[in-house]
């Protein structure tokens, strides 16, 4: 299935866009049409750890830019348009599709419905049934998906990526301690770091700061 | 692909790396326009004394002095140069070095409030120095005699002023840099490159490309990797000549991008002057300590630094103390008979063969960095087909992730080591790199390479001699460095922490080095885009 | 708007073909995932973190509503998002240089795609029909696609270490210790930010980062 890539997801979505102006727009921005509202709303999101998408289980990378026209490439190629603009929301994620898109519904709905607003059928939109629902109709197939890195699930890669940070600081400290010495500190550290455990000490999604990523998850 | 060059077009500090000829001594001036017509006189008056890229082949006869010109972007700017032609130069260059110090790693300890006076000698924020004119020579004399001449040519052109404000032994205000090989005796194998303050050999690579004028053997090691034995000739090829001078055709198989009208960029090229000052005390100190605690003792742990010996030996080929010293000790006697012209033939087909193992080398035998560590100086600056990690299917050509990233090295060592066990005399290297492309070469190696490590697989850590480590807050530092075990005799790897900063930069900017053509059009002021 | 979030560069491009060679494209990309070694250049760039391509035929542009008119395009588009590390200005020439073969057998139909090699033209033609990203977002923004890969590996072999040196003394401790060293010395390597890909991107950053939020790097 040309999505997946392991249990790795590449979902593609085309949202066609609310032609015009609204006739109930947010104060102060009568007179702009759903395209740039919803531009202005998705450069407005909040970054890094604050993002909404970090909390949506299992997003690995993905991101939301619009479609307003199709690019012309100059004569002899022909000149042609699109009728409506798209909303185009790409996301990688571990794992199937619906349960994904109940994570979000059930972690985001408001950001949801906030941006569907701009879209054509979003009145449908009412629980997280005929959310996937919409989502599925305006999905795209992924031609070719091509996975250079894990298709783990979000959080054993975060849990890999602090113990990496973190095994690497110990063997710097450690170097030339005794053998027991060594050993008594090993066993520290994995108190400490709680390999196996998930929801232990791990990277918070999103974090972009040395000081930030360590920290319990959740 | 074959090119033809016209090297008496090309300015002679860009194909040769002059200290290989004898000329072991420079100074660096630099100069500010106040009034165009001026500054153009002073272009026209300095054409005659500019060396050219004529290759040298009678080497009795050499110059006793070579002069070279470049400007910065402010310098083509207040000589009248053409908006057109001024908006075709590259962003890095147009907004200069200084500007570029969060692409290129030069904050904490390399920022800019610290750097000699006379690039701080801004009254609007713009480049204050526009004019820089190289001065290399033999000897003290031969310098002092070529710089006696631009003194008369600036005087005879009052609205050119010479910056003053270059720290040396002398104080903060002196009117050039100077700079010096260090050339000792003792295993200098570097001659013509000498050592630097370090104690490392320097200057043993040539970057060889096509057209150049240099002798042919020096491809072997300096051009790019074939994939074929790099201990032949099979295994290189010599790298396009567009990677360094524009107007040629580059590894891309196209011209590199270039300002117009084309005969104002055609042989000319791209100068990042940098000077580098070098903690020797933090240096010496860091490797006593860590010295005494690494296995292999501090001779090999600087050898790991660097990717070779202090004496020269490349450690891929030599990875013990021992056989590296062997190695120059039949070496370096050689190479002072070869220089003195009192070796035999024998001795000199010995010395051919002993020299090319100093650069016939690729990291194929040591894919694990057992020998020569992932993160040291040399493999990150010159990986050789070493970025295939060892597929070597995978990519169109070996050096595919190398070839567009080589620099040319030219400059000097500067300043003296009166104390190794201090940091704050007046010691360091003025590097002068060559490229066609700023950002693509030399601001790409700085920062993906010098100052992080993902390409190498090595997550964030810097270069351990060049890399940003912060500031040094009683000689800790933030550097680390892996040095690799081996998996075949169990030695496990070694981890050096808290490297403080070793070298810091002190100034520079970069500078636009014309052709012998366009510096005519620029001194007659008739760059026409049009 | 920036294509950038930590150590990830959010590349996408959309390019018309005839809606027939568009089949011959797709034909390609089926191809390339049956025969892994189509695409060995591009995991040993190991630059990537995900990337995808999309062909849309012409009817296949999502309706909704009767409200919503028809597109009646002719061509096909293909749109590519790609999740890689450094900027597309930086790594154009290792993606020209490296794969130039790859990148044509999955371009080759775009109109007026210029080859891959010289680098200026298709440079100029990929960043001619790029569009920016709105909102970019990244789980580990610290994390390169390299330091993905390496963390399982160092979370496989820990594991494995901890459950191979429980009951072991001190000494057989430290050998199998050592032994893990060796195993993962290319794998120890501290993470942290991005270098500033560009001095654009750098700015925008500090402009959407939250007040009091100081990033902990070399700058004055």
């Amino acid at each position: 299935m040309a999505n997946k890539s392991g249990n790795a997801y590449a979902l593609t979505v085309l949202c066609p866009i609310l032609r015009g102006v609204p006739s109930d727009s947010p104060a102060g921005n009568s007179g702009q049409t759903y395209t740039t509202l919803l531009r202005n709303v998705l450069q407005t999101l909040h970054v890094n750890e604050e993002s909404p998408m970090a909390k949506v289980p299992n997003t690995y990378l993905c991101r939301f830019w619009v479609l307003s026209d199709v690019p012309y490439q100059g004569k002899p190629a022909f000149l042609e348009h699109l009728k409506s603009d798209y909303l185009v929301f790409s996301s990688n994620f571990h794992g199937e599709l619906e349960p994904y898109l109940a994570g979000m519904w059930k972690a985001l709905q408001e950001d949801v419905l906030a941006i569907l607003w701009h879209c054509v059928g979003h009145e449908a939109v009412r629980d997280a049934k005929s959310f996937i629902e919409y989502v599925k109709k305006c999905q795209v197939t992924t031609t070719f998906f091509f996975n250079g890195s894990t298709d783990e699930p979000l959080v054993e890669q975060l849990k890999n990526l602090y113990l990496k940070q973190e095994f690497s600081r110990f063997a710097f400290e450690n170097q030339g301690k005794s053998a027991s010495e060594l050993q008594e500190a090993f066993r520290g550290f994995v108190q400490r770091t709680q390999p196996t455990n998930l929801d232990g000490p791990t990277w918070a999604p999103g974090a972009y700061h040395l000081d930030r990523v360590e920290g319990a998850s959740k | 692909m074959t090119t033809r060059v016209d090297l008496d077009d090309v300015q002679g500090n860009v194909v040769k790396a002059y200290a290989r000829y004898g000329l072991v001594v420079a100074r660096y001036v630099f100069f500010h326009v106040d009034v165009p017509v001026a500054g153009r006189k002073f272009v026209a008056d300095i054409v005659p004394l500019v060396t050219l890229g004529t290759p040298w082949k009678d080497l009795s006869k050499t110059p006793r002095v070579g002069t070279n010109i470049g400007f910065t972007y402010e310098g083509l700017r207040h000589l009248d140069t053409p908006e057109v032609t001024l908006h075709g130069f590259p962003e890095a260059f147009s907004m200069g070095m200084k500007a570029r110090r969060q692409i290129i790693g030069d904050t904490g300890p390399s920022l800019y409030h610290r750097w000699d006076p006379v690039w701080n000698n801004q009254d609007d924020n713009k480049q204050h120095v526009h004019i820089m004119v190289t001065i290399d020579g033999k000897e003290e004399k031969d310098l002092d005699s070529r710089y006696q001449e631009i003194q008369r040519i600036l005087a005879a052109n009052p609205g050119v002023s010479q910056l003053v404000g270059h720290r040396g032994a002398g104080g903060d205000n002196l009117p050039y840099q100077p700079a010096a090989a260090l050339l000792s005796t003792k295993d200098n194998l570097g001659y013509p490159g000498g050592k630097e303050h370090f104690g490392y050999s320097d200057g043993i690579t040539t970057t060889f490309f096509e057209g150049c004028g240099e002798d042919p053997n020096l491809v072997i090691g300096g051009g790019k990797p074939t994939g074929g034995d790099p201990r032949t000739p099979a295994g290189w090829a010599p790298l396009a000549a567009g990677e360094f001078i524009l107007g040629h055709p580059d590894e891309a198989f196209e011209y590199p991008e270039a300002p117009g009208p084309p005969l104002f960029s055609r042989n000319g090229t791209f100068i990042a002057y940098r000077k580098l000052h070098q903690n020797v005390g933090s240096f010496h100190s860091y490797l006593d300590e860590e010295g005494a605690r690494f296995p292999d003792g501090k001779e090999a742990l600087a050898a790991k630094f660097a990717g070779r010996w202090r004496n020269g030996a490349p450690l891929v080929s030599f990875p013990t103390e021992e056989s590296a010293n062997r190695f120059v000790a039949e070496l370096a006697p050689l190479q002072v008979k070869v220089w003195t012209q009192s070796a035999t033939p024998q001795e000199k087909t010995r010395f051919a063969e002993l020299s090319l193992q100093l650069v016939a080398f690729d990291y194929r035998d040591d894919t694990s960095g057992a020998r020569c560590p992932f993160g040291s100086h040399m493999r990150r600056t010159n990986p050789r087909s070493a970025l295939q990690f060892g597929k070597t299917n995978a990519f169109a050509v070996p050096g595919a992730l190398s070839n567009r990233r080589r620099i040319l090295r030219r400059g000097l060592p500067y300043g003296q080591v009166d104390d190794p066990t201090r940091d704050d005399g007046d010691h360091g290297v003025i590097m002068l790199i060559v490229n066609a492309d700023l950002s693509r070469q030399f601001e790409f190696v700085q920062q993906q390479w010098m100052n992080y490590g993902n390409d190498f697989g090595l997550a964030n850590d810097p270069d351990p001699l060049l890399g940003n480590h912060g500031t040094n807050e009683g000689r800790l530092g933030g550097g680390r460095m892996t040095i690799e075990g081996d998996v075949v005799t169990n030695k496990p790897p070694y981890f050096c922490n808290h490297m403080p900063t070793f070298v810091e930069t002190r100034g520079g900017d970069y500078f636009f080095v014309p052709s012998l053509t366009c510096l005519r059009t620029i001194a007659l002021g008739i760059i026409d885009p049009t | 708007m920036s294509n950038i979030a930590g150590k990830a560069y959010a590349m996408n491009a959309v390019t018309p073909m005839r809606w027939y060679t568009a089949w011959w494209n797709r034909l390609f990309f089926w191809i390339a995932h049956k025969r892994p070694a189509t695409t060995a250049g591009l995991v040993t760039l190991s630059l990537i973190h995900y990337a995808r391509w999309v062909i849309v035929m012409p009817h296949q542009f999502p309706k909704l509503s009767s409200d919503q008119p028809q597109e009646d395009v002719k061509y096909a588009y293909m749109i590519f998002f790609s999740n890689f590390n450094g900027s597309w200005n930086q790594y154009v020439d290792s993606f020209s240089s490296a794969i130039p073969g790859g990148l044509n057998l999955f371009w080759f139909g775009s109109i007026k795609y210029p080859k891959s090699v010289p680098m200026l033209p298709f440079h100029r033609y990929i960043t001619s029909n790029q569009i920016w990203t709105d909102y970019y977002y990244n789980a580990y923004p610290m994390a390169s696609s390299n330091d993905v890969k390496s963390a399982k590996k160092v979370k496989d072999s820990l594991l494995a270490f901890i459950g191979d040196s429980q009951k072991a003394a001190p000494e057989e401790f430290m050998q199998k210790y050592n032994r893990l060293l060796i195993d993962l010395q290319h794998d120890i390597s501290q993470m942290g930010p991005n270098p500033v890909v560009s001095l654009s991107a750098s700015a925008v950053e500090r402009n959407l980062r939250k007040e009091g939020v100081e990033r902990k790097e070399l700058s004055d």
